[in-house]
């Protein structure tokens, strides 16, 4: 039994997923400085949006084939809620004292999460999401798992696709700008509304696909998926360094990793047997980010935030 | 201000008489006047007649000449309309009601009348099937209700329009005829006479707060709700409420015993149970609140798991309680198990506070939160299955033992100066002692160099560490304080709920004390201040208390409300001078103006700065 393979490739799956989490969170933190509590909800309807597309679609269409339009639902759906919110919600705060946006935030991930508990049928408890047909492949000794490919393949395109985004675009550079200096860059004539609009596009996008990978991957989808997610997410996008994308998905590796190293290794350390196990890798990640809080609070990636006020 | 200049000042005066003076619905005063008199009066004799046929609708209102449940509050409303109309006359003797507003008290609470009517009609009709079931009782004082309001639209504005401003459309004037100009200074009155005031004002506060909680059913409890608001802006507008806190900001003393006072007397007004158990999960609801009020509120960090100090200490307690199926064997006296619990959660503020609270405020947010998470599934894993054996995890650490202090079983109903005092109403005072320690700590730290730096630190940390204040102690220092006060209440609410399991302490559940009903009863009530978060508390708990029906849309409501009040009154609904003034930047009344400098006064002015 070849364990290690196995734990690691578990690991990049998972810490895929809070890699492309956390770029909404890290985004919208770099430009706005507002941690946008309520992203892992919007995370949670992307999914539901993914799945309501698989509904509609006739029942022997092939998974493949639906796959592009499942994302396509989703996207659409976290997109459109995000920038509702922008709009709406943050949009009115945003030169309110911090609390105020932060608290909205919270206010809107509840409401996202009653209005999906109500209204989506049956969605009171978690809801089957299609699987693909066929055994796992070996690679290295590990074993992957169809659905799993899936986030293996997304999270490098969309790292790559958002790269060259932002370096190469005109809108990119917008960002970037207007990341460092919202002021200057609007004297430079960015419109730094639209920026804002388009960080909270890109960080819902991105949360969709995450959320369509997380539906491959377990089985089900359910309105309560994006607290823990959403955590985990930001975690991430702190320990790569916060407002810094490539940390944000390096971030979400390490911890993912880490999270399944911690599963699967923690109970071999003596003295430590009752603590393995998956009861217990949510607390282990949680150590991990108090852990890098107090030793590199500026994160893996990150330049130095403690004194920016 | 380009308003303020002399010829658009002279060409809007041509106008602003006839906006400054008519009314809503141009009547004359007199008349108008008269209207709403006799209007709230067939109001309020229409509460003696029979609204309808059948008892089916709770509370009984078939009887004829005697009053009862929704009646009552249509009865009490109309009397107070018809007492502020009346001093609207200027009869001797009433002029004290009204050192504020006159007319739109009036107007308040005829609107809070015809509220609670309305409703109370909309309710019969609703649930008996079709208009028919109104007794002519019910036409009486809705029709009644009606006509006052009318009456009180065509009163005479309190407040004249400001110059300049062109006459607002029709939502603004509706708006305008609402307010009210401050009242003046009142004119001193013998000390004792002002105790005696401010103690009637409590009692009169205990009775509205005893009766909300005592409502039986839904729409006792609605009707209650619409006349009590309406009421209460009613009263600040008359300026009653500016004079009754003029009068306990002069005796704060009194008012701090008085409010005590009251708050002791309410379990011998409740000979039912449960009635004193919803006090004292308040009580213990509202004092976590203000202890999160100093974290937030007086230090300004963000902590949004700070339910998980309340379960530390409501653990710690259980574990040395003494219960059966406690994994430690001990049976600690209930002081120690206090102290217990204050420290285990002191330890854990320090914990999770030290690495993070050196960092900007956003992260604490997110850690706090992260701990809330992982105290609720660490004592979920700490089963014996998954982990070491200690709080028998999801089931929760069942039969905790009642207290016994000096003798004195709280688990046993005692009679009290011939009152029954029930078990709950016995946790409800210990609780209210553990109350007052709180808030005793909270206004003494508040008024010492402590509260101060951390208002200091709140505003602008940058500039506090500049002036000496080491800014990470002492936010360090807020964050214990505030930890080890939640786990005083801790300890005292597993005894009250017999039990402590994981779910009790959730990030947001439908039943509070959770970390966003906490978060949002210090908002709601009003962040810096005592009064706030006690009044928030009650409002949060009792609402979705006594409206059972609304149990599935509740968290989505609490959600809307959250957002809804930062985008309209971030500042809550006792308003800290200081948030008042930060979250309203512009249009502040007490600034004073920028008037240009006469000449030479530069000098001047920098001398005084």
């Amino acid at each position: 039994m070849n364990e290690l393979p196995q734990q690691l490739a578990n690991g990049l799956i998972l810490g895929a997923m809070y890699g492309l989490i956390a770029i909404g969170y890290t985004m919208v933190y770099g430009i706005v400085q507002l941690i946008n509590f309520a992203h892992g909800e919007i995370f949670m309807v992307g999914g539901f949006g993914a799945l309501t597309v698989h509904l509609w679609l006739p029942d022997n269409f092939a998974l493949g084939a639906a796959i592009p339009l499942m994302i396509l639902g989703g996207v659409i759906v976290s997109v459109a809620v995000a920038t509702a919110a922008e709009r709406f919600a943050y949009r009115p705060l945003r030169t309110a004292p911090r609390l105020a946006p932060l608290i909205t935030a919270i206010g809107l991930s509840i409401v996202l999460q009653q209005v999906v508990w109500m209204w989506y049928p049956d969605a009171k408890k978690d809801r089957p999401f299609p699987q693909f047909e066929g055994g796992p492949f070996d690679v290295f000794g590990a074993n992957i798992q169809r659905g799993d490919l899936f986030v293996l393949i997304a999270a490098p395109v969309c790292m790559i696709a958002l790269g060259f985004f932002v370096t190469k675009t005109r809108s990119g550079r917008g960002m970037q700008a207007t990341a460092q200096d919202p002021d200057t860059a609007k004297l430079m004539g960015i419109n730094t509304d639209r920026i804002i609009v388009m960080a909270f596009a890109i960080g819902a996008a991105f949360a969709a696909i995450a959320a369509v990978a997380y539906g491959l991957k377990n089985g089900q989808v359910g309105f309560r998926m994006g607290f823990l997610m959403g955590l985990k997410a930001f975690t991430a996008a702190v320990l790569g360094g916060i407002g810094n994308i490539y940390g944000a998905m390096l971030g979400g590796l390490v911890l993912g990793v880490a999270e399944s190293l911690a599963t699967g290794y923690i109970g071999d350390i003596p003295g430590m047997s009752l603590f393995g196990g998956g009861a217990w890798k949510d607390v282990w990640a949680f150590a991990l980010l108090i852990l890098v809080l107090l030793l590199r609070p500026q994160g893996l990636l990150g330049e130095r935030v403690a004194d920016r006020a | 201000m380009t308003t303020k200049n002399p010829a658009a000042t002279t060409t809007d005066t041509t106008k602003s008489p006839t906006a400054q003076a008519t009314p809503l619905i141009p009547l004359p005063p007199t008349a108008a006047r008269a209207l709403t008199i006799a209007g709230s009066a067939a109001a309020l004799i229409g509460t003696f007649l029979a609204w309808t046929w059948t008892d089916e609708f709770p509370g009984n209102l078939t009887v004829t000449g005697y009053p009862g449940g929704l009646q009552v509050l249509t009865l009490v409303g109309a009397a107070l309309t018809l007492l502020f109309a009346l001093s609207g006359y200027g009869i001797r003797g009433l002029g004290w009601l009204t050192p504020g507003g006159t007319n739109s008290p009036v107007l308040l609470l005829a609107l809070g009348v015809l509220g609670t009517t309305g409703y109370a009609m909309g309710a019969i009709s609703d649930e008996l099937g079709g208009l028919v079931n109104l007794d002519p009782g019910a036409w009486i004082s809705g029709i009644g209700s009606l006509i006052a309001v009318i009456g009180a639209f065509g009163l005479p504005v309190d407040q004249p329009y400001d110059d300049g401003d062109p006459t607002p459309h029709l939502w603004g004037r509706i708006r305008h005829s609402l307010t009210a100009p401050e009242p003046g200074r009142a004119k001193d009155l013998p000390s004792w006479a002002e105790i005696l005031i401010i103690a009637a004002g409590f009692g009169a506060g205990l009775y509205v707060f005893a009766y909300g909680i005592g409502t039986e059913y839904s729409e006792l409890f609605i009707g209650f709700l619409i006349i009590a608001a309406f009421g209460f802006t009613a009263l600040t507008r008359a300026g009653l409420l500016k004079r009754l806190s003029a009068l306990t900001a002069k005796h704060r003393n009194v008012n701090l015993a008085a409010a005590f006072v009251a708050a002791i007397c309410f379990p011998f007004t409740q000979s039912n149970d449960q009635f004193a158990l919803i006090g004292a999960n308040i009580l213990i609801f509202a004092t976590v609140a203000l202890g999160l009020n100093v974290v937030v509120g007086l230090a300004g960090l963000l902590d949004l798991g700070y339910v998980a100090f309340l379960g530390v200490g409501a653990y710690a307690a259980a574990l040395v309680s003494g219960s059966p199926q406690s994994s430690i064997g001990v049976h600690f006296p209930f002081w120690a198990a206090v102290l217990t619990g204050a420290a285990a959660s002191l330890i854990f503020g320090v914990v999770i506070g030290a690495p993070t609270l050196r960092l900007r405020g956003d992260y604490l947010a997110i850690v706090t939160l992260g701990f809330g998470e992982i105290f609720r599934i660490t004592m979920n894993n700490l089963n014996g299955n998954s982990g070491p054996d200690v709080t028998i995890g999801s089931n929760g650490i069942p039969n905790i033992p009642d207290l016994e202090i000096f003798g004195f079983n709280l688990g046993l109903p005692h009679d009290v100066a011939g009152h029954e005092l029930t078990r709950s109403g016995n946790y409800y005072l210990l609780m209210l002692l553990f109350t007052a320690i709180v808030v005793m700590v909270f206004r003494r730290s508040a008024e010492s160099r402590i509260g101060r730096a951390w208002v200091a630190i709140r505003e602008d940390e940058t500039a506090a560490t500049a002036m000496g204040i080491n800014s990470f102690r002492l936010k360090l220092l807020a964050f214990a304080l505030g930890a080890s006060l939640a786990g005083l209440a801790g300890t005292v609410q597993s005894h009250v709920s017999y039990s402590v399991t994981p779910e009790q302490y959730q990030f947001a559940g439908s039943v509070p004390p959770n970390s966003a009903f906490l978060l949002a009863a210090v908002i709601l009530g009003g962040m810096g201040t005592i009064s706030g978060p006690l009044i928030g508390a009650a409002l949060l708990y009792l609402i979705p208390a006594k409206l059972q029906f609304m149990a599935d849309y509740q968290l989505l409501l609490f959600g809307l409300a959250l957002m809804l009040l930062m985008r309209f009154r971030p500042e809550g609904l006792v308003a800290d001078r200081r948030k008042q003034l930060e979250f309203h930047e512009t249009g502040q009344l007490d600034v004073p103006e920028d008037a240009p400098l006469p000449e030479g006064a530069t000098g001047v002015a920098k001398a005084g700065a």
